[in-house]
Order: C-alpha cells, then structure tokens, then sequence
C-alpha cells in the first residue's frame, strides 16, 4: 500500500513552485494594473460616472376572443423614479415635481419609502405620468438630481366587457412572492404580475422577457452617452394569447345579469370550449394595478354581494332539479324503473314522520318519468329514489363531474360536494341519518354542491351522450373527460325528455324558447332550496341549428324559479347567438 | 488513545493553519461589510458562514485523525459512490439552470461535485503510487486521464464548467510530479486550444507558432511531430467551418455552455462593475463599507463569486497584496509537505490538492479582474458558500493528515 517512495525530483519541485509563484505575480500584476496604475480611469467612473444599467419593460401578451377582437391591450404610461444616491435636495425635487405634474408630494413621498430598496436602485416615485406632465418635468431638468423615467406598458380592458373573473387582474409583486420566484425570473419589486384569472394562469407566456439598456450618466443624473461596447438588449414582448370567449355573447350575457348576483356560461359542447363566463357582480382590475388605497381595499371586501368572488369557479350551490337527469339515468341504467309507469303525485309525500313537498302544493295527479321531468315533479323522484342505494347513485353522478375539479385552466375552482354512504357517515355518525336524506338528494337538495362551471361540464355531457371535451377559455390542460359508462337509449330517453320540458306546453323551460325555425332546444329548470332566503334559479340548456350548438348555464343567486327568472336570459342568449351566427353565414 | 490523537495533533504541519485563518477573517470582515451595508438581518450570508465554520473545522479535525491506510484502502469505493452522487442531481430538480444540488431534506442543498475535486486526486494518487507505471511513456498517462475525464464529464454537462476545470487539472501537475514528460501533457491540451483559438486569424498564427518551437524543442521523431502538428493545425481550420454549419439555437447553446452567466444584466456589464470597483479601490481602498460600486448590487453573487471586487473596492491592493501572498504561502508549504513525505501516496494527494487550491484562485480573481470570461467558481475560504467552505476544510484536514512526519 504506502510503500512505494516518494519519487519527485528537486527540479520537479522547483518548477511547481514557479508555477505558483508565477499565477500570483500575475495576478498581482493585474490588480496592480487595474488598481494602481488604471486608479484614476476607474475612479473617474465609479466617482463621476455612473455606468446605469435600466431594465425595459417588455409588453405583456394581448388576450383575444375568438375572432381576434382585443379584450386585453396595452397602452403606454411613464413611470417616474428617483435614484437615492444621485438626488441631492430631496426636498426641492418633490416640489419641483409637484409643481409640475400636480401630484401632491406626500405621494411622492409616500411611493419613495413603499418602493425603496437601497440608495442606487432606482425607486419608483409615480406612474401613469401623462405625456404632458413629463414635458413641462423635461423643462424644469435642470432642477432636479436624480430623478428618470420610463415608458411603462399597462393593461388596458376592452370597454365593451368586463369579463373581470375570466381575465383575472394584476397585481404589484410583494415581496414575499419575489423570493418565492426567484431571481431567475427577472421579477423587480413593483413589477406587475398575472394574480388570477388567465392572467395567472398563462403568465409564463403572457409574460416577455425585460430588456436592459446600458448608458452613463454624470453625477447630476444626466445621460451623457452610451457605453462603448455594450449592446443594449431588447424586450421580448409577451405571446398573444387567442381565448375561446366570444365578446358581443359575453357583453349580451353580462348585460343580462347586470345589477344581480348569478352566473352564465356560454361554452360548445363538442369542444368544451367558453363562448360566455360571467359572474356577477364584477369587480375593476384597475384596483389592483398600482398601489390599491386602504379605503378602497376596504369597500370591496365589505361589499355583502362579494364582487372578487369568481362565483362560476368558486361558488358552490344545491343544484336542484337540474340533477334530476342523474336520479333517471342511474334509475334506468340500473333497471329499477320503468319510465312509463305513473306515480299520484298529491302536492306532498309522507315519509315516516316527515312530510317531503312538491314545489307544486296542488299536486301534478298521475305522472310517469317523461312527465316529472318536464313538469318538475318532485313527489316523483321521492318514491323512486328509494330504490336505489346512495353509492349507486354517486357513481352515476360521479360520471357527470359531480364532486370532481373541472380542469378548466384558471388558477382556481372548487371540486364540490358528492355525498356517499362514507361521506355521510363521517358528518353525522354512523347512525346519525337516515333514508330521508336520500329524499332531499332525489332532488338536488341536501348535501349535494356543485359549482356552475361543472354544470357547464355537465350539461356538455347531456348534449354529446358523454363525448365533450374538457372546458377551456384557451386551450385544454391535457385532461380528457371519461366517457361515462351509459345505454344509448337511456341517453335518447334523457334528451327526448328534455326536448320537452321547453316544447311541452306545461314544460318548466318554455320561457327559454326564441322560436327561431330549425332552432331546437333541449333543458332543465332548477330551484335551489337554501338557507339564505329566495331560492336560487337554474337553467342549463343547449340548443342546436344546422350543426352548430352551445350549451347555457344561468344561476341566479336567490332569484326564485328557474322556470320564470332563468330561463328567459337562456332565450336572450339563443336568439342572440344563432342569429348573429345566420348573418354571419349569409356574409359568407 | 486521546494521548495517540495529541501525538497526531502535534506532529502534524499545524502552521498550515495560519494563512487559512488569515483568509478566513478576511472572508468574515468582508460578509460583515456587505450584510450590514445592505441591512441585511440575519441569518443572512455572514451569521450562515461562521455556523459553517464550526461543523468544518470539526470535520477537519476528524480527518486529520483518521489514519492513512484507512483512507488508501477505502478511497476507490469511495470514488465509485462520488460518481454516483455527481449523477444523481440529474434525477432531481434543476436550480438556477444546473443539475447540481442533492437535496435529501437537509435544509440546504449538497453539492457532490465539491467533495468529488479530492476525492478524485486521493484516488488518482492511489492509482499512481499502486502501480509501477513507465511514465516517461505516453501511453502510461492515458489511463490516469480516463480516471479522471469520467466525472469532469458529468459534471461539465451539468453543467458546471468551473469545477469540471478544477478536476481536470490536478491530474497535469500529479502527473508531472511522478514523472511525465511535460510534452506529453501538452499533446493532450493542444487540440484544445487549436479549437478555441481559430476564431482568431492572429490569436490562430501565435499558437501555430508556439506550438511548432513546442514541438521542435521536444525532439520527437520527425514524422511523429509533422503529424502532430498538422493534425491539429487542421482541427483548427476545420472547426470554425463546423462551427457554421450549426444552427443559430445550437451556437447559442454551446456559447451560454461555456458563459452561464449570461444573464439579462449581461455578463459584459457584470466584468465592467467589477472592474470598476476593483480599479477605484486604488492602493488603500475606500474603507470598510464605504464601497460605493459594489452596494450598487448590479454586482450578482458578490458574497461569493465576486467577493474579491468587495475586498479590493473597500480594502484596496494591499490588502489583496496580502491575501495573495496567504494563498501562495499556503499553496508553496503544502507543495514543501509534498516534496519531503516519505511516500508516494501522500506525496501525490498533497500535490492534487495545492492544484485544487491554486486553480480555485486564479480562476476566481482572473475573472473578477476580466481576464478570462465569468465562470463561477468561489474563493477558497473567502467566499461565501457552505458546502465550498465544507470541501475547504476538508481538504486542509487531508493536508494536515499526508503531511504529518512519521
């Protein structure tokens, strides 16, 4: 092992050593060069010159509807900044700039410690400067040390529509989330960034890449000329990005619900793709952009009607008898009815000790499956559902997206309640409930919650017997939806029924009928029992012409019967979209 | 036994110690400048370094004391779990843009390719002292250089060109210490710089001419060297024309290989900041804290990679005078240990690690003054970095061991 000897010659040694000897000397020579001999060039710079290095904003990507209309721009602003170890009389520079802009010196002062980070980082003082304030600034030049400014892009809405939860807003980077991100990421405190909606969720190609520029300035702050050598690099402007949304659909959609608390989604059921998304109310993404004034923040979340709340994605609600379909095709699927059969429905039904109502007290008479669909028939669905078991059922469901996340690309959605047996035993105990809650869930009520986006989803799955697509407002998340596992003939039953319920004349739909020849419409009326007054009103329908269909889901948060109050938004939004579509056919 | 590990303890060149604690306080009272100049509160890059210290100087000492067969029998397996570990960051996760980091839910991140520097020199030097090998043949260095251009491979396509030159190049002075003919090595590099150099026309002509007297000087066979010398000339003519059939995205890719820190401040401009606040530092410097260029921040990395412009903005050339002359003094006494061990394993292990050393600082301060482009490579003992620091000591600890007298 150690034995061999140690073989190296003194010359060997020596030459190690002046190896050694000569990388130092050489470095040491260098530093001589740069520190010595070069001290009053380097001095010169670093004392009277400041090399500044500024990054260029790059635009962000516009956000398109379908026919490339812009929903999203960009317009240019200017941002001042001050520079802490140029400026000389801080005083004097606020009133000059206050003086000439207008903008009162307690905000300037204000933005200077919310944005300082160290004294040669130039710290942003205000924005959305107006091309005439920087003229009469540029004048007073002269005045004033350290201060520059630069063209900003920001985002500018089309005014037509709001679309505010679809779109998302930006917001100020915090500090917090910088460090989270990463130096990598280019990110500056004050830089604006996609905070939700598709803003956040595409931010990566919304987003461009920062350009620098390089120039020196003399001790006054003044940009006395380039830097020989050093390349500016330009921005990378963000990728447009083309969204499924249709803007005259979704400006209809959200005129119609202005002044109310609901939701309406508009989407193609053989792709899945969004045409409409509202939820009312909206809120104003210029809140967020720029420093959001404690007042302000306050008012918006003291509003009892929550405008940030994305009611589409995030509001869970009963659906009502709008999952009646579910109760008949798990009912079919499993044989335990015959659809024709007639049940007496009185108005009421006894259970035990408990009476269950119809929404209709004087009672539908007798009525078979095709007839408590169209008519709404609770009674009906009392006595069926206690043939079949709970897990049954929220199999079926489960096939429909009820309790499941939709994977439509925004940030954020809620996956909703499907009970089962399990479910329900972990709530209330083993023994804690009892076959009536079955009864409630029969029609839509009790512990089942959905969202109106898996509504959406849902009734996407009724008009394609099981083939739509995953819902998107850009492009699909690589998500498929599975083909629910469902006869053919339960799927015709379930479509014909629907027909009904807006041709038949005591169909609960009829009000969403625009009567447009070749226009045919299949839907269901929903109202949702709930604890916080007024029912809530649902519609989901979809409609068809010469090949073309879309799919409707309207919410009214407690606005009563879906039959009265939904179901006519439905209609405004058929005649509005296959009529416009006709004409558009007939430019073709 | 305590009695044994005294014995060790005092036999062993402890005056090693001395530049090493010298560079350490420097390294320290740099941190301060920079943490407490920014405001920085802790833990921030100083309060983690002097944690680091502790467990380092802990490790050093174990190695001190871990006896000499131990490590000569275990060093190959060692090596092959070394490999290991340089590969496995390639499973992982990428962090700012390199595979480079082990993360095992220890709350910082190991970098193997640290440890994997002497670990390649210990078992390189057991391959060199084991065999009895003709070394003034060509063909006896071959397999030392396969050794070793295994991990400096995988760690170059990390990728982390820095410590993949720091590996390669223990394997030249190990290789001549034991007794290989210079020319012989400077077959090996020549291809390399035929490359590199034939973007120039000029650059190109010098090193055709070097590279003829070379050849001349060494009085190789006359078809040997005509061979030789106009295979590589035709490397060099032939690569620039390669170089242009490859695609703009590919170029890039090469490029940004070999400047990773092309960053949107631009690698240029990072040179020029450090230059400049190395150059207004002048002889005695502007005073501790009082570095107006290096707190601009436009500097990156500055508590490690470029912590010399820190020290020579602030303290100026005397103090940099001063830390080059600790690292040569520690340099040239473990190069003196190496000449005087009794045999060849120690001898050979000290030599690969006073190359690790100096390769560490020429490359750091070249870069930092701008002579070659940024690689990130830190300074021994000064920079900030706790697996680096770790690795540091480590290697002091071996020193310290291989150079003790018996």
């Amino acid at each position: 092992m150690l034995k061999s000897p140690n073989s190296a010659s003194k010359s060997t040694y020596w030459v190690m050593i002046g190896g050694v000897v000569l990388v130092h000397t050489v470095l040491a020579f260098r530093f001589f060069q740069l520190q010595i001999l070069d001290f009053d060039i380097y001095n010169r710079r670093a004392e009277s010159n400041r090399i500044r290095a500024m990054s260029i904003p790059a635009p962000r990507g516009l956000i398109l509807d379908r026919h490339g209309e812009i929903i999203v721009d960009n317009f240019p602003t200017y941002i001042l900044y001050g520079i802490g170890a140029e400026i000389i009389n801080e005083k004097h520079n606020y009133n000059v700039i206050s003086q000439s802009t207008g903008i009162d010196t307690t905000i300037l002062k204000k933005n200077y410690q919310n944005y300082y980070r160290n004294r040669f980082v130039p710290t942003r003082l205000a924005k959305d400067l107006t091309i005439n304030q920087l003229s009469r600034l540029e004048e007073e030049k002269n005045e004033l040390s350290g201060i520059i400014y630069k063209q900003f892009p920001e985002r500018a809405y089309n005014q037509k529509i709001h679309a505010s939860h679809v779109l998302g807003y930006l917001k100020e980077i915090d500090r917090q989330s910088i460090e989270k991100l990463g130096k990598d990421n280019q990110f500056e405190y004050g830089d604006l960034i996609g905070w939700s909606g598709i803003e956040k969720n595409y931010e990566s190609s919304l987003r461009g890449k920062k350009g620098v520029t390089y120039y020196q300035v003399d001790a006054f702050g003044r940009e006395v000329g380039k830097i020989g050598g050093q390349e500016n690099i330009l921005p990378n402007p963000g990728k447009n990005i083309t969204t499924t949304l249709d803007v005259s659909l979704q400006q209809l959609l959200e005129t119609e619900l202005r002044g109310r608390r609901g939701v309406g989604i508009v989407s193609r059921p053989e792709t899945g793709g969004i045409l409409a998304y509202v939820s009312a109310p909206h809120y104003n993404p210029d809140l967020f952009t720029g420093l959001i004034s404690n007042s302000d923040w306050q008012s918006v979340i003291a509003d009892t009607n929550r405008p940030l709340l994305d009611r589409a994605a995030n509001g869970l609600y009963p659906p009502g008898s709008i999952f009646k379909m579910v109760v008949a095709i798990a009912l079919l699927e499993k044989k335990l009815i015959n659809p024709q059969v007639e049940i007496f429905c009185s108005g009421s039904y006894e259970f035990y000790d408990r009476t269950f109502g119809c929404w209709n007290q004087n009672g539908h008479g007798k009525i078979n499956l095709e007839q408590a669909i169209v008519q709404s028939c609770d009674v009906y669905f009392y006595q069926v559902i206690q043939k079949i078991k709970l897990d049954e059922l929220a199999e079926v469901a489960k096939q429909f997206g009820f309790g499941l996340e939709t994977y439509i690309d925004l940030p954020s959605e809620l996956k909703g309640i499907m009970p089962t047996r399990q479910f329900m035993n972990r709530l209330y105990g083993r023994w804690g409930w009892a076959q009536g809650a079955l009864l409630n869930m029969a029609i839509g009520q009790g512990e089942i919650l959905v969202t109106p986006l898996q509504m959406a989803r849902y009734i996407n799955m009724l008009a394609t017997k099981g083939k739509t697509r995953t819902l998107h407002i850009v492009q699909n998340k690589n998500h498929n939806i599975p083909e629910p596992d469902i006869s053919i003939g339960s799927w015709n039953l379930i479509q014909d029924y629907m027909s009904k319920v807006v041709t038949a004349p005591k169909g609960t739909g009829r009000r969403s009928n625009p009567k447009i020849p070749g226009l045919k419409i299949w839907g269901k009326t929903g109202t949702a029992e709930n604890p916080h007054g007024e029912p809530h009103a649902w519609y989901i329908a979809y409609g068809e012409k010469d090949g073309e269909m879309i799919s409707v889901v309207i919410l009214l948060e407690n606005g009563g019967h879906g039959g009265e109050v939904a179901t006519p938004l439905a209609r405004n939004v058929f005649k509005h979209y296959f009529n416009s579509n006709k004409m558009k056919l007939a430019k073709k | 036994m305590f009695r044994d590990y005294r014995k060790k303890i005092l036999e062993s060149p402890i005056s090693v110690l001395l530049p090493v604690s010298g560079l350490i306080i420097l390294g320290l009272a740099t941190l301060f400048s920079i943490t407490s100049t920014q405001g920085q509160a802790p833990p921030n890059a100083l309060s983690k370094q002097i944690i680091f210290i502790i467990p380092a100087v802990i490790i050093m000492f174990m190695i001190l004391l871990t006896p000499r067969r131990i490590i000569h029998k275990y060093i190959y397996i060692i090596y092959g779990c070394i490999i290991i570990a340089v590969t496995v960051p390639f499973f992982g996760e990428k962090i700012a843009g390199a595979y480079r980091w082990i993360n095992i839910g220890l709350p910082f991140g190991l970098q193997p390719s640290e440890i994997a520097k002497w670990v390649i020199v210990i078992a390189l030097a057991r391959y060199l002292s084991d065999h009895n090998l003709k070394m003034k043949n060509f063909d006896a260095i071959v397999v030392p250089i396969l050794f070793v251009l295994f991990p400096t491979m995988i760690v170059f396509s990390q990728p982390d060109l820095g410590t993949a030159f720091v590996m390669i190049i223990p394997v030249f002075t190990m290789l001549f210490w034991v007794g290989s003919r210079p020319i012989h090595l400077f077959l090996i590099i020549a291809p390399l710089f035929s490359i590199f150099t034939a973007f120039d026309v000029l650059v190109f002509s010098i090193w055709a001419g070097i590279m003829a007297v070379v050849i001349f000087l060494a009085r190789l066979k006359l078809w040997h060297a005509l061979g030789l010398y106009f295979s590589n000339l035709f490397l060099g003519l032939i690569f620039p024309l390669m170089w242009g059939s490859l695609r703009s995205y590919q170029q890039n890719r090469i490029i940004t290989l070999f400047n990773p820190e092309l960053d949107p401040l631009g690698a240029g401009y990072q040179i020029i900041q450090s230059k400049t606040a190395l150059g207004s530092g002048g002889f005695l410097g502007k005073g501790w804290g009082q570095g107006t260029q290096t707190h601009l921040k436009f500097l990156p990395v500055q508590e490690s990679d470029f912590i010399v412009s820190v020290i020579g903005e602030e303290f100026g050339f005397l103090t940099l005078l001063i830390m080059l002359v600790l690292f040569s003094w520690l340099i040239i006494k473990i190069i003196r240990l190496a000449l005087n061990a009794t045999d060849r394993f120690s001898s050979l292990v000290l030599v690969g690690i006073s190359t690790i050393f100096l390769t560490h600082v020429f490359v750091n301060c070249a870069m930092t003054a701008g002579m070659i482009p940024v690689k990130g490579l830190p300074l021994p003992f000064v920079s900030y970095g706790g697996s680096f620091l770790l690795s540091c000591f480590m290697m002091v600890g071996f020193v310290l061991n291989f150079g003790r007298e018996k």
